[in-house]
């Protein structure tokens, strides 16, 4: 039962994370109707740039969130300025080869910059385990867990009670009505391509004490935050935020009861059968689906 | 599909039948062969990419088509040329389980699950160890002569490839232009229409995917026999056959006949010599095509064909202008 327990809070610490990535993309798919595929990518350059401010100034990680959030903000307003908003009216697919060359050239780009070798920074705290009731978790776990749940949580709040909110909603529901009533649709892709770039870098930074970096790493999250996004809905939060803890736990318990090497597939083969059951995801999907390519 | 496109096809196919006479460098040869593979390949991925759908899972089929001719050889001792075959049934087969996202979802979603897809048949290739051998792979015997496709000489592999390269070249210009050729590309424009219009999108959908799988698969058979090593970084590689491919058909022209073809011929030896000459800088050749691929796309939206034509337009234009200045 223990046994039990103790994968199930496991896989809630890792959804968290995944949850806190796909909640990025999901602003980014929701406002500027651009589906990421170099996502992943952006968490991958927050890892190294962590990981190099840690080998090089010994800069602590958790420290490190001061530096990395806001330089991912400006990449993520600056990749929409000069790279997405040109291709704004382009078809679906012609989105997807931009982000798609954008997200090989980072991959290689790392490969070039630091080579394959995983890069580990080891915050020797972080690595201590909090045992409650026979649970144990390490710190690190933890507080990328709470750090990335009260995340989502204020972002709720952003989208519901402020006016940045409010306006971001009025774009993702209608551009051309919220163009009408004088909302500067193009300032605000750049707020919501860097918000979600800036949610990537903190996500990385987070994970560094317990992933290593290497040019993949990102593929995964890319992978994971889509499937969350589809799982729980397009442009729904609280579906983001329950699909992530939801595919955290698939994976972990995958790993505990059948096989490690499995834990994808299992994801996958859930990912499949939502299709099935529920083609607009688990939370119900709405006209936006359309504009992406959902049905 | 012009009939001069026609011409032209078959006469780089006479060009490339003869080219071994006068080339005997084995290293060209080789080229040759991984160039002829990746057109395989991409005008396979061009047949969905004509119904307007950007696979990023030929990967998928391309590692099965290698694991299906190499497990029945080395294991069961089935002759190659069986095995090719049976490469293609196996790779329709495990195309079927995208059919279930690719009717479900459109656009990127599709292409994403695509992706995943091959993530998950990689790491089943480095689960399933008594099938497959794990990360460690299998391995084919050499110089078994023309009845096992293993020679200690490329002019065989050349010509092997070469004949495959031709019958797939055929038989996607036959689709282009023949009437699923022409619901595909109405499908592309507008889906709902061509529904409405009593046909039957889902069959043809799911009909395409199979036979593009198909098609990667026994080129996928192929590259095993020809790398007589078959491990799953490899086979199931994502940027090599799921990126590689769709790049080539981006850059050459997505959906048409030539443009495929170009961008394989194109870009391979050009990917090929700068790993080759950068061997050194890990990466580099990939950060090239990455640019490569953001700028075509900003630039020449349609490739490299649509590109030409509009050039060619543009200087008659200039031309017929000129003209009418004169008069």
């Amino acid at each position: 039962m223990t046994f039990l327990i103790q994968a199930l809070v496991a896989g809630l610490l890792l959804g968290g994370v995944y949850a806190l990535v796909a909640v990025g993309l999901n602003i980014i798919f929701g406002v500027v109707k651009i589906t990421n595929f170099a996502h992943g990518e952006l968490v991958m350059i927050a890892m190294y740039f962590t990981w190099f401010l840690y080998t090089s100034w010994s800069v602590n990680p958790y420290v490190s969130l001061l530096i990395v959030t806001p330089i991912m903000f400006i990449s993520g307003v600056l990749l929409q300025k000069f790279i997405l908003e040109p291709m704004q009216d382009s078809s679906a697919n012609m989105k997807i080869f931009v982000t798609l060359g954008l997200s090989v050239f980072l991959q290689n780009f790392a490969l070039f910059l630091f080579g394959g070798q995983f890069r580990t920074v080891t915050v020797g705290w972080a690595e201590q385990s909090i045992t409650v009731g026979g649970v144990s978790a390490t710190y690190g776990r933890v507080i990328a867990f709470v750090v990335a749940i009260l995340l989502v949580v204020a972002l709720f709040w952003m989208m519901k009670r402020t006016m940045l909110g409010k306006a971001l909603g009025a774009i993702a529901e209608d551009r051309d009505t919220a163009r009408m009533l004088g909302i500067p649709v193009k300032r605000y892709y750049m707020v919501a391509m860097g918000l979600g770039a800036a949610l990537t870098g903190i996500a990385g930074v987070l994970i560094i004490p317990f992933q290593a970096a290497y040019p993949l790493v990102g593929a995964h999250y890319t992978l994971m935050a889509f499937v969350v996004v589809v799982l729980g809905g397009l442009g729904n939060m609280t579906g983001a935020l329950i699909g992530g803890l939801f595919l955290g736990v698939i994976e972990t318990l995958t790993g505990t009861y059948i096989d490690p090497a499995l834990q994808q597939v299992a994801v996958f083969a859930v990912f499949i059968v939502v299709l099935i059951v529920r083609p607009q995801g688990i939370f119900g999907g709405s006209a936006r689906n359309a504009e992406v390519g959902l049905k | 599909m012009s009939n001069r496109n026609i011409l032209g096809l078959g006469i780089a196919g006479l060009v490339a039948l003869l080219l071994p006479l006068v080339v005997h460098d084995q290293y060209v040869l080789h080229i040759a062969v991984i160039t002829f593979i990746y057109v395989g390949v991409t005008v396979a991925w061009n047949l969905m990419a004509i119904g307007g759908t950007l696979s990023l899972g030929h990967a998928a089929f391309f590692g099965v088509g290698a694991y299906t001719v190499a497990i029945l050889y080395v294991n069961l001792g089935v002759n190659p040329w069986v095995g090719i075959l049976a490469a293609m049934v196996m790779a329709a087969a495990a195309s079927m389980v995208l059919a279930v996202p690719l009717l479900r979802l459109r656009g990127p979603f599709f292409t994403l699950s695509s992706l995943a897809f091959v993530e998950v048949l990689r790491l089943l290739a480095i689960w399933a160890v008594p099938l497959t051998n794990g990360s460690v792979g299998i391995t084919t015997p050499p110089d078994q002569g023309f009845a096992f496709i293993s020679f200690e000489n490329r002019q065989p592999y050349y010509f092997i490839v070469l004949a495959m390269v031709i019958v797939v070249v055929a038989f996607s210009v036959w689709l282009y232009n023949s009437r699923i050729g022409y619901h595909l590309r109405a499908m592309k424009t507008d889906e709902e229409a061509i529904r409405a219009l009593g046909v039957h999108t889902n069959g043809l959908k799911v009909g395409t995917l199979a036979v593009s799988a198909a098609i990667t698969g026994a080129f996928g058979a192929f590259a095993a026999l020809y790398l007589f090593v078959i491990e799953p970084e490899t086979q199931f590689s994502m940027t090599l056959y799921s990126v590689q491919p769709a790049l080539n058909g981006i850059i050459g022209g997505m959906g048409t006949i030539v443009g495929p073809i170009i961008g394989a011929v194109l870009m391979t030896p050009l990917g090929e010599w700068l790993r080759t000459s950068f061997s050194g800088v890990q990466g580099l050749n990939f950060m090239i095509y990455g640019v490569a691929l953001i700028v075509i796309v900003r630039l020449m939206p349609g490739g490299l064909v649509d590109g030409w034509k509009k050039l060619r337009g543009w200087m008659r234009r200039g031309a017929n202008s000129n003209k009418k200045d004169g008069e």
